[in-house]
This record gives C-alpha cells, sequence and structure tokens, in this order.
C-alpha cells in the first residue's frame, strides 16, 4: 500500500518539476517561482554555508529536506528525487539485475561519500564541482539541453512534416497549434555540448544495466550527504517473529540496504524508503512494519578513515592540477555571461549548472548556452552568451529571475538595459561596408537602445566605373553599448559575423564599480 | 401648339430634364475616387473610415467571401507609444471593416525581428486583432514558397504562402525613421511576408526591394500615422523621437502611398532612395506628378 503511494508521490513530483521547467518561459510572471524545486536540493545548504558561513533563507526547500531526513532518513531519494524516479523508470525499461547479481559492485559504495568529501574540499577551495553532481541540476540540464529539445524534435517536426503533406495540413495544424500555444511555443532548441550532458545523462540511467539505482547507491553526493544524516533515522523497519527469511525484501531493495544475512537489520545510510520491502513480504506473512522508534540504533557510514584520508589527498592532488592550467587571458573574451551575473570567481561558485537561465533564454532571445572548457575546468557549463546564435532581448531579464543560487542576481528591467553584458567590435575585414565600399547597416538598425550604440558616418567613395556615390560606415559608441549582441544574431553575413561582443566594458553585479552618469532614459 | 399640348410638352420636359438631372447625379455626380486620400486629426478608427468613405466604402476593395491578409508592423518588442509597431486600433478597425464588408476570414502576422512572441504581445496586435475576429497567427518557417520574382538582382525570393494567397492583401506599415532607407513605409513593410535571410537584401538594398516588391504588390495600403517615429529608426525607443501627427494615408498603389507620406517627414522623393528606384521600375499605379491627393482634415 505504502509503497503505492510513494510511487504515486514520485510521479506527483516528477509532473511537478516538468511543471516547473515548463514555467519557464516567457511570459514569465514569477507568482509560482520556476526555481523552487531546484532549491531542494540537500546540497545547496551545505555548500552556500561553506561558501559564505552562513544561512541564507532563500535555501528554505533544502533545508526542510535536512531538517526532516535525521527522522525520516533518505526519503528525497525515494520519493522526491526527479532524477530518482527517472532512475527508476529506465531500470524498468532496461531491466536492471537482481541484487545477487550485482552484490559485487556493493563494495563501491564508499564512492559517494569520497565524492561528497571531495566536492567539500575543493569548494572550501573554492572550486565548484558539487554543482555538476547535485542530482536536481543534473535533472534540469538533461531536460533543458536533451529531452525537452528531443520532445520538441519528436511532437513539432512530425507535426510540421504532415503539415507538408496537402490532405493532413489542417489535421496536423490543429495539433499543432494548441501544443504550441501551451506546452511548447519555442522553437527547436540547439545546444551546444549536447554530447557530453547527453553522455552524463544517459550515462547516469544507462548504469542501471549495472544495478538498480546505480547512482543513487554509489556515486550520488547528495545520498551520500542524506545518508549520512540518517545514521539514527528514527522511522524503523522492523521485521517480525513471523519472518521465515525467504530473503525476498533483500532481492527486492532498490538500494541493497537490507544486508545480505541479515534481513532483520536495514543499513539506514542506504536505505531511501521505498517501502518496496513491505510491499513484497509474502501476504501470509506479513512480518515487515513500520514505526518510530525514540531509541533507534545506528548504522555506521561504510566509509573508512583510510578512504577519507586517501581522497582528502586525493582531492587536494586534484584541487593543484586543476590550479596548473595557464589562464590565458585572450580566451575569456567571448565568454559573455548573463546580465546581472555575479564577478567570474564569485559566479562560477555559486552557478550550480542547471541551465535553468539557458531554458528560460530560449523562449526569449536564445543566446545563453552550456559553456565549453576554455583554459578553466570550471568554465564548463556555466552560461554563456553566444550571440551570433541568439542575442539578450531588450525587454528580457528573466534569467536572473529563475536561478535558484543567485548566481544571477534578479535585475529590474530598466536596471538590466543599463547593465553592459559586454562590448560590440566591427571586424572591419569583413564587415560589409568596410570590406565592399556596399551600405548594409542592418546591426545599426537592429540595435534596440533608445540611442542607438551603433552609429554610422557618410563618406563618399568611388566606384568602380568612376561614380561617385554615398556609403554608410558603421561604428560602435562604448558609452551606448550594452552588448546585447542582436547586431552579432542578425549580421548578414555566412558564418563569422563583421560585429562581435567581447566581454570588455561588462558590468558584473556586486561589483565595484566606477561610479557612471545616469542613463538619461530612466 | 394649343395649350394642352404645351403644358404637356414643357411638364414633360421639366420631368425629363428633372429625371436626368437626377440620373446624372447617380451616374456622373460621385466623382472619381482620389489616387489617394490623407485623413487628419482623428483617433485610428476615425481615420480608417474617413479615408475609405473617399474611396467608396471598403466594399470597392473586397468582395463577399474573401480571404484577406492585413500584414502590419509588430516586428519590434515594442509598447505602441513607442511608434515601432502598426497602431493596434487601427488594425482592430481595419479587421472589423474587413468582415463588414464580407471578408470570410481576416489573417494578421508578420515575420518578426525580436522574438515573436514578446512583438505580437508587447505591440498590442495580436489581442486588439484577434478581439476584432483576426486570425492572427505566428509565422511557420514551412509555408514560405519560393516565389520567382526575375528582378534585376534577386530572381527568385521565400515568400509567405498565406500572403500570395491570399484574395485581396492590405498593408499597414508605420511611419518610421530607418537609417538605411531614410524612412520606412510600405514598401520597406512588404519585408515581413519575405523568409530567408533578409540581411541579405540590405546591401544593395533599393534595388533587392523593389526586385520583390514587384511581385507582391498589396491590394491596399495603408500608411499608420498616427504616431510616426522621427528618429533612432525603426527600433525606436524614446519617447521624444514620437511625434503624434494622427493621420493616415491609404492609397491602392504602394508607391503612391509612400510617395505621399514623405510630407510627414518633410522629405522630398529625392532624399529616398527606395522611392526613386520604384518610380524608376515602374512601380506607380498613377502618375506621380499629377497624383489626385484627397485630404480631408477631420473636425
Amino acid at each position: 500500500m505504502i509503497a503505492k503511494v510513494r510511487r504515486v508521490v514520485q510521479v506527483l513530483f516528477l509532473l511537478f518539476f516538468l511543471f516547473l521547467f515548463l514555467i519557464a518561459r516567457y511570459p514569465y510572471t514569477g507568482n509560482v517561482e520556476a526555481d523552487l524545486f531546484l532549491r531542494f536540493s540537500p546540497l545547496i545548504p551545505l555548500f552556500d554555508f561553506l561558501q559564505h558561513f552562513s544561512i541564507s533563507s532563500i535555501f528554505w526547500p533544502g533545508f526542510l529536506i535536512l531538517a526532516l531526513t535525521p527522522f525520516l532518513g533518505r526519503f528525497f531519494c525515494g520519493w522526491i528525487c526527479p532524477l530518482g524516479t527517472t532512475i527508476d523508470a529506465a531500470s524498468k525499461v532496461l531491466g536492471s539485475p537482481s541484487n545477487r547479481t550485482s552484490q559485487r559492485w556493493e563494495k563501491l559504495r564508499y564512492l559517494k561519500f569520497a565524492i561528497l568529501t571531495g566536492t567539500v574540499i575543493l569548494a572550501l577551495f573554492s572550486v565548484n564541482v558539487w554543482g555538476y553532481l547535485d542530482p536536481l541540476s543534473i535533472f534540469n540540464r538533461g531536460l533543458t539541453v536533451v529531452l525537452y529539445p528531443f520532445a520538441t524534435l519528436l511532437i513539432d517536426k512530425t507535426l510540421l512534416t504532415a503539415a507538408q503533406i496537402p490532405f493532413l495540413e489542417d489535421a496536423a495544424y490543429f495539433l499543432h497549434d494548441p501544443f504550441k500555444a501551451f506546452i511548447m511555443p519555442e522553437t527547436q532548441a540547439h545546444h551546444q555540448g549536447l554530447f557530453w550532458i547527453l553522455l552524463f545523462f544517459g550515462l547516469i540511467l544507462g548504469l542501471e544495466k549495472v544495478s538498480r539505482r546505480f547512482w543513487c547507491r554509489n556515486l550520488c553526493p547528495a545520498g551520500a550527504w542524506l545518508g549520512i544524516l540518517s545514521q539514527f533515522r528514527m522511522f524503523e523497519r522492523l521485521v517480525g517473529e513471523a519472518c521465515p527469511v525467504c530473503n525476498k525484501c533483500q532481492t527486492e531493495c532498490k538500494m541493497n540496504a537490507i544486508p545480505g544475512g541479515d534481513v532483520h537489520h536495514t543499513n539506514k545510510v542506504e536505505c531511501i524508503d521505498c517501502f518496496n520491502c513491505g510491499a513484497v513480504c509474502p501476504p501470509k506473512v506479513k512480518a515487515i512494519t513500520y514505526r518510530w522508534r525514540w531509541k533507534p540504533y545506528h548504522t555506521p557510514v561504510d566509509y573508512s578513515r583510510r578512504q577519507l584520508i586517501q581522497t582528502s589527498a586525493a582531492s587536494v592532488a586534484a584541487l593543484g592540477l586543476l590550479n596548473l592550467g595557464l589562464t590565458n587571458r585572450e580566451s575569456g573574451d567571448r565568454q559573455v555571461r548573463p546580465p546581472g551575473a555575479l564577478p567570474e570567481d564569485r559566479f562560477a561558485d555559486k552557478c550550480i549548472r542547471c541551465l535553468e537561465c539557458v531554458r528560460i533564454c530560449k523562449s526569449n532571445g536564445a543566446c545563453l548556452q552550456p559553456d565549453h572548457i576554455h583554459s578553466r575546468f570550471e568554465e564548463l557549463w556555466l552560461p554563456v552568451a553566444v550571440m551570433r546564435e541568439g542575442y539578450c532581448e531588450y525587454n528580457c531579464n528573466l534569467c536572473g529571475q529563475v536561478c535558484p543560487t543567485d548566481a544571477i542576481l534578479p535585475l529590474s528591467l530598466a536596471e538590466k538595459q543599463r547593465t553592459p553584458m559586454g562590448l560590440a567590435y566591427f571586424d572591419k575585414n569583413i564587415c560589409i561596408p568596410f570590406a565592399q565600399n556596399t551600405d548594409c547597416i542592418v546591426c545599426e538598425e537592429h540595435c534596440p537602445t533608445p540611442d542607438k550604440a551603433i552609429k554610422f558616418e557618410v563618406r563618399e567613395v568611388v566606384t568602380r566605373d568612376g561614380a561617385k556615390k554615398h556609403v554608410k560606415y558603421p561604428y560602435v559608441i562604448k558609452e551606448l553599448c550594452i552588448g546585447c549582441g542582436i547586431c552579432e544574431t542578425k549580421c548578414p553575413l555566412q558564418g563569422q559575423a563583421g560585429i562581435y561582443v567581447t566581454t570588455m566594458n561588462q558590468k558584473r553585479a556586486g561589483a565595484t564599480q566606477v561610479s557612471e552618469p545616469a542613463s538619461p532614459y530612466g | 401648339m394649343d395649350r394642352r399640348d404645351f403644358l404637356r410638352t414643357a411638364g414633360m420636359s421639366i420631368a425629363g430634364s428633372a429625371m436626368l438631372s437626377s440620373l446624372q447625379e447617380s451616374v456622373f455626380a460621385s466623382p472619381a475616387p482620389p489616387h489617394v486620400a490623407w485623413v487628419e486629426n482623428g483617433e485610428p478608427a476615425q481615420l480608417l473610415a474617413a479615408a475609405l468613405k473617399e474611396f467608396g466604402g471598403m466594399q470597392k476593395f473586397i468582395s463577399r467571401g474573401d480571404v484577406v491578409v492585413v500584414k502590419p508592423n509588430m516586428g519590434w518588442d515594442r509598447a505602441p507609444q513607442y511608434a515601432a509597431n502598426t497602431n493596434p486600433d487601427l488594425v482592430a478597425a481595419l479587421v472589423r471593416e474587413c468582415l463588414n464588408a464580407g471578408a470570410k476570414t481576416v489573417k494578421v502576422f508578420d515575420r518578426t525581428c525580436n522574438n515573436p512572441l514578446r512583438c505580437y504581445a508587447n505591440s498590442q496586435v495580436e489581442a486588439s486583432a484577434h478581439d476584432a475576429g483576426a486570425d492572427v497567427s505566428h509565422i511557420r518557417e514551412t509555408r514560405f514558397v519560393t516565389k520567382s520574382v526575375n528582378g534585376e538582382i534577386i530572381k527568385e525570393w521565400p515568400i509567405y504562402r498565406d500572403y500570395l494567397e491570399a484574395d485581396k492583401t492590405i498593408n499597414v506599415p508605420i511611419a518610421k525613421h530607418h537609417s538605411l532607407c531614410r524612412v520606412t513605409l510600405g514598401l520597406k513593410n512588404l519585408m515581413g511576408v519575405m523568409g530567408g535571410n533578409r540581411g541579405d537584401i540590405h546591401n544593395s538594398f533599393t534595388q533587392k526591394i523593389v526586385d520583390i516588391d514587384r511581385a507582391i504588390l498589396p491590394s491596399l495600403t495603408i500608411v499608420d500615422a498616427y504616431r510616426i517615429l522621427t528618429a533612432n529608426g525603426p527600433v525606436g525607443g524614446n519617447l521624444a523621437h514620437v511625434k503624434t501627427t494622427r493621420s493616415l494615408i491609404m492609397s491602392p498603389c504602394t508607391l503612391s502611398a509612400d510617395y505621399t507620406a514623405l510630407n510627414l517627414f518633410g522629405l522630398s522623393p529625392d532624399d529616398v532612395d527606395v522611392v526613386q528606384e520604384a518610380m524608376k521600375r515602374g512601380l506607380q499605379k498613377y502618375d506621380l506628378r499629377s497624383l489626385n491627393v484627397k485630404k480631408v482634415r477631420l473636425a
């Protein structure tokens, strides 16, 4: 019974996550915070504390989980985590081997504690690795870059292709239009770094072929953190006298949390409250019950002192190695971050790479993309503005509003419109007026600032046949340019644009600034 | 001739001349419609009604059962007061006029420059046209068909199918400043039904735009000059550049409408290359030097 309730709750939380994902788009009211679920991550309060040594109230959902865990155990993993639910579904599809077959992987359990330790040590030295491994972040990343675009491809493209067939046209549009209006208004999303994110996400699901909940058992740092808090959990499984030791509960346990030789005990650090054990206990026996105990027994964490020392040493070594690389100043000039992003180091510390900003950007200017590694590991999957493919919509400030950790601060629209993300430069070698003495100025046409940041001068040139003509040559006014990049997006050249945005003149949120004259346009 | 005959003849001739004069009134008394109607000093719907009256009503342009495309400018993510997009009240009034004249459906769309969802919403054209009974839809990239235009530079270009297949098309630009072509009016507004990489049109712009426009001229052009944008166009964004002129210019000939609308900006045709080029290439339906412009000033 309770296992059935758990299954329904799992599906409901997954649907809730998807709902919040879907509302993260234009028009966004913020009445329901689209990033609410992401802040349920139990890792965020821990690492936020390690970073600031203070407690931030915006992470109350995560604290709520942490507060309940000593009593209930890893209920988050079994009931709430959408990645866990997806992993369960993958397990059904792929057909995971039984616990007996996968027994030999049990020794890998310590890995998740090692990973947690490693990420904590790196975080203390201001290297954010935990964000990549946060289960909610992983799930949102998979949704943004892989699943949602793939769903668009399947549904949207199928219907639009059907609409090309004359007698199917009306029927296809009949299905397509409400779908477009309510579910998926964005055009097909294309994201860079798709391969690695797909691989990362696919691997976590694919590991179900090795054992059930492989990720949760052996790798997930959130699971490790919750497991540490569950050692004395008060809600216990009790096995009555009637138990004939049929071992059914042991083989059906998702987490292999019931020791092989001792079905009367539960490994509290591993158990995720799925209640499968009670469900599979034969109806005639029904030996398994659950109840509160004020004097709970203790399960030790599967992580020896030797392993702790080894992983700590390895983390320190990793820290050194990660910082050895050359940070070439040249490589950073195109890494334009969203308006409102904190200064780069603090930004990389706070950002959990959930790509919620990338998601909401797709419904607007569609410039944000997961970044590549240019010279530092931490650049991976930070949001970066790829202006050739999309630009920052002048009247949009949504990325900051949905950032779960405030790595991008929410700016008011007026503030955002005054906050330069970067500065546009002409490449006069290829820009059409300079290269060919012909009018173009598409960049100037699209420039959205109330006083255009791109202006032009008219010069007289002599044409091939000796006639004189006037050509408009564009240039950028630094004080007016906000680096929105629409000039780069709309440049009619093939391939590389004749104008591009660099990080010059960028204004990061919370950074010390030279005071600037107030905008005449409020 | 006796008295009786005289009276009869006199009576008949009086009656006849009376009949003749009434006949004359019905046949000859209504003057030929103007080439261009230029209405000032009114709200968008009044301006439209007054202009249509000069041409004898919308029925003169639209037949019962027609599929009509109304092509406003809603290319920018700007609210109406910034004068970057066609006035939503004008579009709504126009949709109603079309439907009242018997149009089967009135389709409204534009290929936008900013995000289409934002443009349709923020311009307020989507809501007002929809409320007026129009079929407002977003551009579907699959619905462009390659049209052969055989121009000087452009030989073929993708054009929106709904526009090509419509029985009647009404082009409703807003009069705006534009750096490249000085002003943007009816000829430029037709870019909203063009597919492909429109940035490519912007070098040798005048030739290319005329190349394509030649093949897709609308049935009617209505220049929205309720508010005009005098600088920083075509996006605008500064209310100081918006001039409220409360006017409207209507013509079955796009070039004649544009030609007349130059007056709003105090420009002469010599200042605007696109108009020059279009004249050279013969896009005008009427002789522009002796254009019959009916100017109406509403009370």
